[in-house]
C-alpha cells in the first residue's frame, strides 16, 4: 500500500505543485490549506508524514505543529518544513527535515524515502 | 592672518618662518583650525580649555566635568579613558555618543594622551575626539541596502517556488497529454510572472526619485475605475465594496497614475485584512473621497478586516515588511507613502485590532501651473 503524505500549505498553487509531485512520485496524498483544517485531516486520513509550510498566517503553521506534537496518536509521525525565510524553522523543535523554498524536488524525495520509505 | 597682535614681531620674516614663528607663538590657532574636538581636562576630569570647534558645539567649557558637557550616562562613564590615562600615563581611545549644545546625537572616536609639564609631571589629559556620526549614517544605510536586498531575495524565493510548480505541473500535463492540467499550469506560472513583474515594478518605484506627473483630473473617476478594477475579485471572496464619494470634487492636481496606484495598493490591503479575518461574516470596504479645510484631496479606504496589532503599528510603512508570508512584498505601503511625499502629502492610518482599519491619503491643494511640462511644484 502506498504511503500518504498530508500537504498544509495556504497557497492552493503550491498544494497543487506539491500532491502532484508527490503522487506522480507514488505517494498517496491528502491536504489541508490551514492549521485547525490540517488538525482534522491528520484524524480523518492518518498520513504517514506531514510537509508544512511555516509562513502560513497567524502562525497557524506553528499552532498545528505544536498540537500535533502534543497528541500521542500523532507526535511521531514525521514532519518536514517547507519555508522561504531561514531560520523560521526554529520554531517547530524537532522537524525531521527542513527545506527552503524554491524547493529541490530530488533531495526532497530523497527525505522523504529516508523518512517513510 | 595679520592682526595686530601678531602684526609687528614677524615683519621681517618670510611667509613660511612667519607661518611656523606665529605657530610656536600661538599653538592655539593650531588647534582652533582642526576639525575635531580638542580639550584638556585636569585630574577631576573638568574641562579646563577647548578649541573653537568644541566651543561651537558644546558652549564655553567653564570648568564643567565631560560627563556634564557631553551629557553622558553613567554606562558611558565607565571604562573612561580619561580617567585610564591619568592612572597609566597612556594614549586610549573608544567610541562615544555625545549630546551637543542644542540636543544633537554625535557619535565621535575619542583619544585620550596624557598632558606633561616640563618637569614630566602629569597635568591632566588631552582629549582629541573625531566627529564620526556621518560615517555611522552611512553604516546604517548601508545595513537597510542589506536588509532592502535579503528581504528582495526571499520574494524572489517565493516567486521561483511558484514558477517551479506552474512548470512542473505544465510539464507533467504534456506527459499526460491533459490539457485541463496544462491550463491550470499555465495559469500558476503566469500568476507568478506577474507577481515578480509587479516586484520589480516596485523595487525601481522605491529606487528613484520621481517627479510627479501632475494633470488636471476628476478624482472620483480615479476611484470609480479602481472599484471596477476589484469589484469581481472582491465579490469572489464575498468582500463588499462601497463608494462615498464628495460630489462636489471636480478638478484637481493629482498625478493619476501616482494616485491608482495609492488607491490599488490600499484596497489590496483592505481586501487581504477582511480575508484574514475570522470573526465576521460580512466584510465591508469603502472608499471615500473628501475636500479638506485647506482645499487638499482626502481619499479613505475602510476595511472591517483583521486590524493592525499594536506590535505590527509602527512597522507597516517599512519596506519589505509583510505579515502575509508568501503573499505580499511588503512593499506596497512603502509604495504608497514615496507617492504621497512625491506630492507633499501624507499617508495615516486609525486601526481597532479584529475590528478594522482606515488609512488616510491626503493630497495637498496644488494650482494648475504645476501640470505644466517643466513648471516648478
Ligand atoms: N488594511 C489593513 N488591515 C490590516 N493590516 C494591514 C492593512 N494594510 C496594511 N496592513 C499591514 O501592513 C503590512 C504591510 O503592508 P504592505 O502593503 O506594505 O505590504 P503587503 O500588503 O504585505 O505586501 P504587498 O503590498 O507588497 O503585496 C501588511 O502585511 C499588513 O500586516
Ligand atoms: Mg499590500
Amino acid at each position: 500500500m502506498p504511503k500518504k503524505i498530508l500537504v498544509v500549505d495556504d497557497e492552493p498553487h503550491l498544494v497543487k505543485y506539491m500532491t502532484a509531485f508527490l503522487e506522480d512520485s507514488g505517494y498517496e496524498t491528502c491536504s489541508a490549506s490551514n492549521g485547525e483544517e490540517a488538525l482534522e485531516v491528520l484524524k480523518r486520513e492518518n498520513p504517514d508524514l506531514v510537509t508544512l509550510d511555516l509562513q502560513m498566517p497567524n502562525e497557524t503553521g506553528t499552532r498545528f505543529y505544536r498540537n500535533k506534537t502534543k497528541n500521542k496518536l500523532y507526535k511521531d509521525i514525521p514532519v518536514i518544513v517547507v519555508s522561504g525565510l531561514p531560520g523560521r524553522h526554529l520554531a517547530v523543535s524537532q522537524p525531521f527535515a527542513v527545506f527552503e523554498k524554491p524547493v529541490d524536488r530530488d533531495a526532497l524525495l530523497e527525505a522523504i524515502k529516508k523518512a517513510i520509505g | 592672518m595679520g592682526g595686530s597682535v601678531y602684526g609687528s614681531p614677524f615683519k621681517m620674516l618670510g611667509a613660511a618662518d612667519k607661518m611656523l614663528d606665529m605657530a610656536n607663538f600661538d599653538w592655539r590657532r593650531l588647534l582652533d583650525a582642526l576639525p575635531c574636538y580638542v580639550t584638556l581636562q585636569d585630574p577631576e576630569l573638568r574641562v579646563i580649555w577647548s578649541n573653537s570647534v568644541h566651543r561651537r558645539d558644546f558652549g564655553e567649557p567653564k570648568e564643567r566635568a565631560c560627563a556634564r558637557i557631553y551629557k553622558l550616562s553613567k554606562s558611558q562613564c565607565v571604562d573612561c579613558i580619561v580617567k585610564k590615562t591619568l592612572e597609566d600615563g597612556e594614549g586610549h581611545s573608544r567610541e562615544l555618543q555625545l549630546t551637543s549644545k542644542n540636543g544633537q546625537r554625535l557619535n565621535v572616536i575619542a583619544h585620550s594622551a596624557p598632558f606633561y609639564d616640563g618637569a614630566n609631571q602629569l597635568l591632566g589629559v588631552v582629549v582629541t575626539k573625531v566627529n564620526i556620526t556621518s560615517v555611522k549614517e552611512m553604516q546604517k544605510q548601508l545595513i537597510m541596502v542589506g536588509q532592502t536586498v535579503a528581504g528582495m531575495a526571499h520574494s524572489i524565493k517565493n516567486i521561483m517556488m511558484g514558477l517551479d510548480g506552474g512548470i512542473y505541473i505544465v510539464n507533467s500535463g504534456i506527459k499526460d497529454n491533459d490539457q485541463s492540467e496544462i491550463k491550470d499550469g499555465w495559469e500558476i506560472v503566469l500568476l507568478n510572472f506577474e507577481k515578480l513583474s509587479r516586484l520589480v515594478k516596485d523595487i525601481l518605484y522605491c529606487s528613484r526619485e520621481r517627479e510627479p506627473n501632475y494633470k488636471l483630473i476628476n478624482p472620483n473617476l480615479v476611484v470609480t475605475d479602481v472599484y471596477n478594477l476589484f469589484k469581481d475579485l472582491a465579490d469572489r471572496y464575498s468582500i463588499e465594496i462601497s463608494l462615498d464619494l464628495d460630489s462636489g470634487l471636480k478638478y484637481v492636481v493629482i498625478d493619476p497614475d501616482g494616485l491608482h496606484t495609492v488607491l490599488a495598493n490600499l484596497v489590496t490591503n483592505a481586501m487581504d485584512a477582511c480575508k484574514m479575518d475570522l470573526w465576521k461574516d460580512t466584510h465591508l470596504i469603502e472608499i471615500r473621497t473628501k475636500t479638506g479645510d485647506d482645499g487638499s484631496t482626502i481619499f479613505e479606504v475602510a476595511d472591517n478586516g483583521m486590524g493592525i496589532d499594536k506590535e505590527l503599528k509602527h512597522h507597516v510603512f517599512e519596506e519589505f515588511f509583510t505579515s502575509k508570508g508568501d503573499k505580499g512584498t511588503g512593499l506596497g505601503l512603502m509604495v504608497t507613502q514615496k507617492i504621497l511625499k512625491e506630492h507633499g502629502g501624507e499617508i495615516t492610518f486609525r486601526s481597532r485590532p479584529s475590528h478594522g482599519t482606515t488609512f488616510v491619503a491626503t493630497f495637498p491643494k496644488r494650482s494648475v501651473e504645476d501640470t505644466k511640462p517643466g513648471g516648478e511644484s
